[in-house]
């Protein structure tokens, strides 16, 4: 369903990304490691529309996505989830997903449910604003807000950095039902290893702007050691 | 002293209606747009050129100047700032500045470079300890309370004005959810340039309107907007508001000093921010 075809991405002169392929199949869970810098944001901003390929070109769904911009994208069904965990801070929880709701002609109340079924204790905390969540609230936050309205790809920087064990497997049982359900494909940029082996369909390592290596066998994903080379 | 004080409200209501589109647009497009003096100024000159064919109704005139400067400001926004989107600053600072240049010239062609006067439309004054008040200053006042309340609703209440709110905090996450950020943005610019026109029309009786009108009033908005913090919409209130007394105070005793004074209060908001920062 997403093609990435040997693309280049520049910052200015400042050339980050050379030759990178990858692709995802549906209902599949990709996984991208690498060490920091390694170029794993820029490639997630390139295919999202946020960054244009100085050269070479991404696919999405049949469709070579060079000329679209990153909301026409969204609108085809693709969410990229920043790796900020970056919420509209100034506005209350029901209002992101208002937005999410707005934005894909999705009504609020089945926007809500989707929100809440993802993880139910979003519901208590509704109308504070988001700024003021922790760090994990803001992440489920950010996921559920990126489901609403059916996408088809999702994008998802790092979604575990910065977080304590246990709302990290609050993440990951969010990421399972996610996989299980099966009608949304993703890609995961995460440096926590032992999330990456119990969720990852397929694993890419990139290093210093290259797609270095891809691990397809499901033996060689549970042996971290390898990957550990690469963190 | 209470006469100042009145005097400094209604200059910091109309710093408030000209500072705000300012405001929003760099907060939203990170533009610095110079072209909003331009459409301030050529909506006075509408208004000023409809008056006397309208029978002399204040109301009708200043509606009737706005409509017309919508599509000025769409114009700008369409087919120059959105050019600009996401190139450096100083791009859009020359664009921007020539367009009040051009404005300029347009306004001495047209209409000339005398000075034209405007009648002030309630005429009333009032007595209160000893001093006289225009009515109309305190209409003035007033009116900015009651812009600052309906935006306050309008950002806080509608859709489009969360998208906005959202957008000035992260501009690529609204996009990332499927929703056209410049449509908004060219909503809130056209918005922005009307309530520069209304503050302009509003400010003509009391002043003048003259072709650098716009050059005069868009730095002081720009120390306002530096002051209440770019993209703060409660900050740009208090800070014209603020301002305005500073000008009105400091002009009390020392007259030429009172447009220099905004600069050294923005001088140090500007030291104080880098400071704590
Ligand atoms: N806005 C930018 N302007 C210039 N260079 C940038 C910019 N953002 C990132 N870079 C550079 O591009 C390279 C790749 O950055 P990128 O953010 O894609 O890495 P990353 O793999 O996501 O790292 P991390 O694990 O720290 O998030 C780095 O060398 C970085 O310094
Ligand atoms: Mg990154």
């Amino acid at each position: 369903m997403l093609d990435v075809k040997e693309i280049d991405a520049a910052y200015g002169r400042a050339k980050v990304l050379h030759d990178v392929s990858l692709n995802v199949n549906r209902g599949e869970m990709v996984f991208i490691v690498g060490r920091n810098g390694a170029g794993k944001t820029t490639l997630l901003k390139t295919i999202s529309g946020l960054m244009k390929p100085a050269k070479g070109y991404v696919s999405f769904e049949g469709r070579d996505t060079r000329g679209l911009t990153a909301v026409k994208l969204a609108r085809l069904g693709m969410r990229y989830v920043a790796q900020d965990k970056k919420v509209f801070g100034n506005l209350t929880v029901r209002s992101n997903i208002e937005l999410a709701a707005y934005a894909s002609g999705v009504a609020m109340p089945s926007a809500i449910e989707r929100v809440t079924s993802i993880y139910p204790d979003i519901s208590k905390f509704m109308d504070r604003k988001a700024g003021g969540l922790s760090g994990g609230q803001r992440e489920i936050l950010l996921i559920g807000r990126a489901m609403v309205g059916s996408p088809r790809l999702l994008l998802i920087d790092e979604p575990t950095e910065g977080l304590a064990a246990i709302v990290i497997e609050d993440i990951m049982r969010i990421l399972t039902r996610m996989k299980e359900g099966s009608e949304v494909s993703a890609i995961i940029v995460e440096q926590n290893l032992s999330v990456v082996n119990r969720l990852a369909d397929r694993i890419y390592i990139m290093k210093e702007g290259k797609m270095i290596r891809e691990i397809a066998d499901k033996a060689q994903m549970t042996d971290t050691s390898e990957m550990e080379n690469y963190l | 002293m209470i006469e100042s004080a009145i005097y400094g409200l209604t200059i910091g209501a109309i710093l408030y209606f000209v500072s705000i589109g300012l405001s929003i647009t760099f907060g939203t497009m990170r533009i610095i747009n110079f072209a909003h003096g331009m459409v301030y100024a050529l909506g006075v000159y509408f208004f000023i050129t409809f008056l006397p064919r309208v029978g002399g109704n204040f109301v009708i005139s200043a509606l009737l100047a706005i409509a017309a400067a919508i599509p000025v400001g769409y114009a700008i926004e369409r087919f120059v700032i959105r050019r600009l989107y996401g190139e450096s600053l100083d791009y859009a600072i020359i664009a921007t500045y020539a367009l009040l240049l051009i404005g300029t010239d347009a306004i001495k062609w047209i209409w000339g470079t005398v000075p034209q006067q405007v009648t002030e439309p309630i005429g009333i004054s009032f007595r209160f300890f000893g001093g006289g008040f225009p009515l109309y200053r305190v209409v003035i006042s007033l009116s900015a309370l009651v812009l600052f309340l309906g935006l306050n609703l309008f950002f806080r209440k509608t859709v489009i004005g969360r998208i906005v709110i959202a957008a000035l905090d992260d501009s690529e996450g609204v996009q990332c959810l499927g929703l056209d950020v410049n449509k908004y943005f060219s909503i809130v610019f056209v918005l922005g340039s009307c309530l520069a026109v209304l503050g302009g029309i509003l400010y003509a009786p009391i002043s003048a309107a003259d072709p650098y009108m716009g050059h005069d009033i868009l730095l002081i908005a720009f120390a306002v907007v530096i002051v209440g913090g770019m993209g703060n919409l409660t900050g740009t209130f208090i800070s014209a508001l603020a301002l305005g007394l500073v000008i009105a105070i400091t002009g009390r005793y020392w007259s030429e000093a009172a447009d220099t004074m905004v600069f050294a209060v923005m001088a140090i908001v500007l030291i104080y921010k880098s400071y704590k920062a």
